[in-house]
Formats: structure tokens, sequence, C-alpha cells
């Protein structure tokens, strides 16, 4: 048998899969909601009054239908946040995401409980960030019924609100 | 949990985890553990009634490859269950085990976990677990920083980084001693202040080093029944209890509901259940899902439903290490070794290992009668497997 | 206020992810055979008394290790089952309709899945004899035997 080490055959590929998502009529609606009229709406839960953002179709705590739309935002606070240093590929188009980027969880103005909005903080300095900053959504011009019709969220300057100093 | 009849861990195979394995496909990749498995309880692929095969969906993209696998798992002609719940899976397959034994549906059940996490992009299939109309572009796979936010805004960033590191430094000590680790660095004590610095950031204060590893690798272990267990080996390890719990809407669900963790949740309830009152004490070994050591060092608090800053000291003071109180992950844990749809299986063999006394040189040195084992996956669930020296008392026998 | 299902509408997505597949050790060594020598090669269990294809290191059997009992098998073989595909996927072989079959080579005791071409697919049949056409370019996949057609 001879000493040359052995060619290992390796197959790579990108799997591409085209794929539908169909939205439901709760998120269809919050989505339409962004898309025709910049509004963010959560809707609540009958029995507990907690606020579901996105909307839910029914409410994880007491099992209840939800009930009506409330309009939130489009300012809030930040509850906290992640900076994201690691390039990883994006499932939902294969390539590799731009990094740093921060993500960020909202807690919206008028949520009755504590369901935040996640999404994109266009700050990634890590001196520039904490709990507590106020900040608000800004939308795209062109909208096309996806979260991202919320661009991302703007630290609102000298809008600090209490908790960490 | 009522059992029908008393469940033996009677054999234990597990591959040299590593991220080099392109010398062998998947099913050849699981054999060396099954072959291993079958050695150590002196059986063959004969004796083995059942067989369970799990591993996590999507990261490998070939769907149902418990079929493929047959050419290495023995499974051919043989009843068997697919199971996959995500970093839960290789927990959860014991937890199947188990219960297909303790049921009398079977004698001998052979329990198969694997992942070949070099053929697929883990991070990018772990995304795929958020919703695909709002979190999907926002997600990064398992990788966050918010659980280091959190102890940092607890503790203060030097102590908390500092403990974190300390956290990792043991860990890969521990891994230094198990020849089948897939990490194996040899950190020291005065390496932590450069590397708290140093390492690059995932995302937040997570880094590099404080993830846990992703490896190619499978784990094999057979479940035998009482009488099939007592005649076949001398010292089998004894499933005594076994809950999972897992839970949607955790990451943000700050609701009206107090919040607990489902390893705070698991715990208390396993220990009422089994009558321990002091599990730092009673509970001899743990084999904890450390995905990254962050979490690890989070988690010593909830497991043993602990307050204040006591699971912080524990790590200052190597209470868990080797010669420590409560020895956690003599394995070295998964921030080491991730082969993920064996890993969580991995935690239940190292800590039936631990109470035959077959670690070998990770062999905790004080005697092992209650081994701990714990599965992480998904929005933070738990699977929490308790293992004895000596087969419980059922049910109908107590007085 | 209720939902009405006119505010549900459907998002097009995908999913793509990069992946790799190693063929190992045993699996290299059937490719590089097709590439290099356009030869194919199966695997002999001598406890089962079978030959395998596609090449696996183990029986499932009795689990004897095969990793080195390679045997060289004919180029030709027979039609065991075919079936004709009508449809198009980005991911096929071959534009519609085309010909898929279980092939059973000489010296195999278990069947190879292959194109069948250069024959129009209404006239493939069961027990049909068929030989291997090895591609121009080869690079160490099962796509290195083109197609095969009528002997």
């Amino acid at each position: 048998m001879n000493d040359v080490k052995q060619e290992l055959i390796v197959l790579r590929q990108i799997l591409s899969i085209p794929q539908k998502f169909s939205t439901g009529p709760v998120m269809g609606r919050f989505l339409k909601e962004l898309r025709d009229n910049r509004r963010i709406m959560a809707n609540r839960c009958p029995r507990c009054r907690r606020f579901h953002l996105p909307p839910r179709e029914v409410c994880a705590i007491c099992r209840a239908p939800s009930g009506e739309f409330v309009e939130v935002g489009p300012e809030g606070v930040i509850q906290s946040y992640d900076i994201v240093y690691y390039a990883s590929p994006d499932p939902l188009t294969g390539e590799a995401r731009q990094a740093p980027y921060t993500t960020v969880n909202v807690l919206l103005d008028g949520v009755q409980g504590k369901d935040t909005l996640w999404h994109l903080l266009n700050e990634t300095d890590p001196t520039r960030i904490r709990r507590g900053l106020r900040v608000r959504a800004i939308f795209n011009e062109q909208r096309t019924g996806s979260i991202h019709d919320i661009k991302y969220f703007d630290i609102i300057e000298g809008g600090t609100k209490g908790a960490a100093q | 949990m009522a059992r029908n009849r008393n469940v033996g861990i009677i054999g234990i195979g597990q591959t040299r985890h590593s991220s080099h394995r392109e010398d062998v496909n998947q099913p050849e990749m699981i054999h060396e553990a099954v072959a291993l498995a079958l050695e150590d309880a002196g059986m063959t692929r004969d004796d083995i009634d059942c067989v369970v095969h799990g591993n996590m969906e999507l990261f490998e993209m070939v769907h149902q490859p418990d079929m493929w696998h047959v050419i290495g798992d023995g499974a051919y002609g043989k009843p068997g269950y697919r199971l996959t719940t995500g970093g839960t899976t290789g927990a959860t397959l014991v937890c199947a085990a188990d219960t297909l034994v303790a049921s009398g549906l079977y004698d001998v059940v052979l329990a198969v976990g694997f992942e070949k996490l070099q053929e697929g992009h883990t991070t990018g299939g772990i995304t795929n677990m958020a919703d695909p109309l709002w979190g999907r572009e926002l997600q990064t796979g398992a990788l966050t920083g918010m659980a280091a936010a959190a102890v940092i805004e607890e503790f203060g960033a030097e102590r908390a980084k500092h403990a974190a590191m300390k956290m990792r430094v043991i860990m890969d000590r521990h891994a230094m001693l198990n020849p089948n680790a897939h990490r194996q660095f040899g950190f020291t004590e005065d390496m932590i202040p450069t590397m708290v610095e140093n390492v690059p950031p995932l995302v937040g204060e997570l880094r590099l080093v404080h993830m846990c590893s992703q490896s190619d690798g499978a784990c094999a272990m057979i479940f035998a029944s009482e009488d099939v267990a007592k005649k076949r080996c001398p010292n089998p390890a004894w499933m005594m209890d076994h809950v999972t719990v897992h839970r949607e809407e955790t990451f943000n669900l700050f609701g009206n509901v107090e919040e607990i963790t489902t390893m705070r949740y698991a715990a208390t309830k396993l220990y009422e259940r089994n009558g321990i009152t002091d599990p730092l004490r009673q509970i001899d070994v743990f084999e904890m899902y450390d995905p990254s050591s962050w979490w690890g060092l989070d988690w010593i608090r909830e497991f043993f439903l602990l307050d204040g800053d006591r699971h912080l000291r524990m790590v200052e003071n190597e209470e868990i290490g080797m010669d420590g109180l409560i020895p956690i992950n003599p394995s070295g844990g998964v921030v080491a070794t991730n082969p993920i749809g064996a890993t969580a299986m991995i935690r239940v063999a190292e800590a039936a290992l631990q109470v035959r006394g077959a670690a070998g040189a990770h062999q905790v040195k004080k005697e092992v009668n209650l081994a701990l084992a714990s599965g992480f996956g998904g929005t933070l669930w738990t699977v929490l497997v308790l293992l004895s020296k000596n087969p419980p008392v059922l049910k109908e026998e107590r007085p | 206020m209720s939902n009405t299902h006119e505010d549900a509408f459907v998002v097009e997505g995908k999913l793509a992810l990069p992946y790799q597949y190693f063929a190992g050790t045993v699996g290299s060594r059937f490719l590089t055979a097709l590439r290099d020598e356009c030869k194919i090669l199966g695997q002999r269990c001598e406890k089962c008394g079978k030959v395998f294809i596609p090449p696996r290191a183990t029986c499932e059997r009795c689990f004897s290790d095969l990793s080195g009992a390679w045997v060289e098998l004919g180029t030709s073989g027979m039609v065991a089952n075919f079936t004709v595909i009508h449809y198009e996927e980005p991911h096929h072989p071959r534009k519609a309709p085309f010909v898929i079959a279980l092939i059973k080579l000489d010296g195999a005791d278990t069947p190879l899945a292959h194109v069948v071409a250069g024959v129009d697919p209404s006239s493939v049949a069961v027990g049909m004899l068929v030989k291997a056409v090895f591609a121009e370019n080869r690079i160490g996949s099962i796509m290195d035997i083109n197609h095969f057609e009528p002997a």
C-alpha cells in the first residue's frame, strides 16, 4: 500500500430552496399597517390586557383569542441589545451579513405589559448604547409589507430615560 | 412517573470528537460510536431490540438520515424511532430509550445521537428557528451577548468577566483529561486577564473562546432492563428520573407571569420527586450542557437553586473543579465538545461513566452515587436526567 | 374586531446555506476510481456473500468491515426498475421528460440509481441491458458516469 495520503473528496455547494411564507391574517394586518400607514400595531389580550408585539392570534398565557389592534410607538425605550460582530450567512439570502450590526429589543410607548419589538439599532459603538435610551423607528420611503419597512431605530439624542446610569 | 421496571445503562461509546472528520461520512462516523458501545456492553447487533436515532434537523440538510445510517448503526431490520428536538435531542433520546425499556416494550434499546457540523453551517442553520417574517434577519444562530450583559449588570464588569473566563479555564482543564474532547487548549489561570481583553468578540461580551465548539461526533448508549442489565453488566449506571421543560416565547416574554428559567423549574421538579433537599451536597457530579461560559456560570445558580453570588464564588474558589464540592463537567463540557445531536447524550454518557467509575483520567476521585446531567436547546429549554449507582426502589416495592 | 383573511398575504423567501459533504475514505476511493480510471467499484461482504454498491465501510447485516473489500464491477448491467420524470426542477440532471433507473450492474447484488438516456423514455423497460457512458470532464462525482444507454 502506498504511503501517499489518500485524496478525500468533498462536495461543496450552496443549497438554495425557494420558499413561501404565509403571513396569516394577524401578521398580515401588522405588515400592511407598516407598509400603508407607517403605523406599528400591537394587539391586546382581552383577559390579561397584555399587548402582543408583533401581534398574535392567541395569548400565550391566557390562551384567549386576541382582541383589538392598538397603535404603539413609534418611539420607545431600549430594554436589551446585542452588538453582533460575527458575520453569519443569512439563510433568507444565502449571503454573509455585514457586521457589526446591533439588534435591539424596544419597549414601545403605549405597550401594556413588557412585549418588546426586536429590530435593528443604527449604532454599533458600545460606549454609545445602553438600556434605557430612548429610540425612534425610522421608516423606509419604499415599503413592501415587511418588518424591514422600518429601516432601523435611531437613538434620540438627549432623550435618555432613567434606568442604567 | 412510575416505572414498570428499572433501566440500566450498560454500554457507552463515543467518537473522538473533532473538526477534521473528512475521512468518514455520517454512517461511518456513527458506526464508530455504536461499535464501541456494543463492545462496552459485551453485546452484538443481535442483542439490540430497538434503535432510537436523532440529530438536529436541517444542519446537514439530509432528511431522514436514520434510513441512510442503517448502514452503520445496526438498525437494519429492527424497530426504531427518529427523534429531533433541537439541541436537547441527545437527552431526549436518553429519555425515550429509558421510557421504552421501563415500559416493558423492549429489553435492550440502543440510542444514537450524532452531528457532522462541518457539513453544514451551524449558526446559519440555527437562525432558521426564527420567524421568517420578523426575526430571521436579526437572529445570529445561538449567539447572543445578553447572558453576559445580565451577569455584568448584576455583578460588575470586572468580576463578571473574570468569573466567566475562569469558568472557561476550569472547563478546559477538565477537557485536557478527556481523550474524546474536541478542543483542548491548556489554558492557565494567569492567562485570564489577557484573554478577557483580547479574545475576539462574537456578540457583545460573548467572545470566541466562551462559545461552544462545533464538532463532528457521535455517541451511542445501550439501555437494558434490570434483569438483562444485572446479567450482562457488573456495574450499570441506573436511570433514576428525567424531566423535560420545553417552552416557547422565552426571548421576549417579559409578561405578567413570574419569570422562572426552565433550568430552575426542571431542577425544582426533579429534586422534589427524588427527595433531594440539599442538591449541592447530595449530588456528587454534574455534567451540565454549557453552550457558553456565560450561560454555564449563570446556570450554576439556577440548577442548584441558589441566590446572590454563591455561584460566582463556587467558580472563583474552584468548588466546581475535579476535587471540589460539586465537580461540574469533568469531561470538559460543551464548550470543549459539541456535536449537537450527540451533545446532550454525551452529558448523560459522561455522567454514567462517573457513576460506573469508568471515566479514566477524568474520573472524579470521590464516590459517585448520584449524578446529574442536563440538556439544552431551542429557546432556553432544559432536559434534566438523574442517574444513580444503585437501582431505584420501584413504587410498588415501597412500604 | 376580527381578523379577516383578506389581510393575509404570501411573502416569497428562500432557504440558502452553504453545505459540504465528505465522501470519507471509502467513498473517495469509489469516486476517484470513476474519475481517474472510468472504473465502477463495489464491495464484497465475504460473510453475507453480497456485493454492494454504492460504497459503504460496514456491512449493515453482519457489521463486517468492508473498507478494503473492493471488487471491480462491470460497466454494463440491467434495468431493474425505472421511472419517467415529467416535471422540471432546477436541481434535476436532465430536462423533462427523462428517465431515472435502478441499474443492477454486472457483479453487484444491489442496484445503482442513475439516468438512462439515448433512448425514448417510452422504450425503456425492466430487463433492458444498458452500459455506462462516462463524462468528458470528470470531477469525482457520481455524475462522472454521464448516463446509461442501451447496450
